[in-house]
């Protein structure tokens, strides 16, 4: 049987479906045996999700969004003189 | 997103591009309009500073348009976006004060000489979902990442933040593919373990009350 360690090294590769069929075997045979292991990875997924969905709230303020267009629009007018 | 909006997108982007190429000043505006969340989304996560990426926004646009002739197609032109945007933001944290970085190998998992776990571990992922509406959780999330050393930070906000292929993560970066991959999982070894301590302390907490 996998120890832990290889169990966590596995995960990355686990959680894309590229482990061969029988290191995936292995590696679900030590979940049932290990539920620190399933733990570590209940997390691991969770901390994804959640970094995911926490960082991809940045919307730009409106007051940036206004300075961006009025800089455009100075660069737009720049480049019709030339 | 199906293979063929994928395509039909890459194809609309590369007329823009060529528009842009031949002076049309129309495709410049949507070409802005498409990438200024992204720029800014990428640049703000990294210096964590409404400025500075607003700073790095204006000068990454302004350098689309300037440098659009030196695009020469052989990367997709969004990686060439980001790795402009990555230089911007690099050249602006460099010009200030730097926090030492913390040491990622202090954070990752530890073992025992047979290989097993040797720490505790809690499963917190089902506490998650009525947190993460709290702003102080946001918060921490927001520390933990912004405490990433640059080369996980940078691997972590491309590929699990922007959503960008393996592939595409690795063009940009010019890193190998396992190089990504090795980088990515070591960032999200750290973060676990940061927010573990701050979940688990959570459900303690619960757990008295």
């Amino acid at each position: 049987m996998i120890c832990c360690k290889e169990c966590v090294d596995l995960l990355y590769e686990y959680i894309e479906g590229s482990l061969d069929s029988g290191t995936t075997k292995s590696l679900e045979e030590h979940f049932q045996e290990c539920p620190p292991c399933i733990a570590f990875f209940n997390t691991y997924k969770s901390t994804r999700t959640l970094c995911r969905d926490t960082l991809n709230e940045i919307e730009i303020p409106d007051e940036v969004r206004h300075t961006l267009q009025s800089f455009l629009k100075e660069q737009k007018k720049q480049q019709e003189k030339k | 997103m199906s293979f063929t909006q994928q395509k039909e997108e890459r194809e609309i982007e590369e007329a823009l591009v060529k528009d842009l190429q031949a002076g049309n000043l129309e495709a410049y505006d949507k070409i802005a309009e498409s990438y200024q969340k992204k720029i800014y989304g990428l640049s703000f996560n990294l210096m964590r500073n409404q400025m500075d990426a607003q700073d790095v926004t204006q000068e990454v646009l302004l350098t689309l348009f300037r440098k659009i002739n030196t695009f020469q197609g052989k990367s997709a032109f969004s990686s060439w976006v980001y790795r402009i945007t990555l230089n911007a933001s690099y050249m602006k944290l460099r010009s200030k004060k730097k926090e030492p970085n913390v040491s990622i190998d202090e954070l990752l998992p530890s073992f025992n000489g047979a290989g097993f776990q040797q720490e505790k571990i809690q499963d917190w992922s089902e506490n998650t979902e009525s947190l993460l509406f709290s702003n102080e959780t946001k918060d921490v999330i927001k520390k933990a990442v912004d405490l990433l050393p640059e080369k996980e930070k940078v691997v972590f906000l491309l590929r699990d933040v922007e959503g960008l292929s393996t592939e595409k993560v690795s063009e940009i970066l010019d890193l190998t593919v396992p190089a990504v991959k090795s980088r990515l999982h070591r960032a999200r070894l750290f973060l676990r373990k940061k927010l573990s301590g701050y979940f688990e302390e959570y459900r303690s907490k619960k757990g008295e009350a």
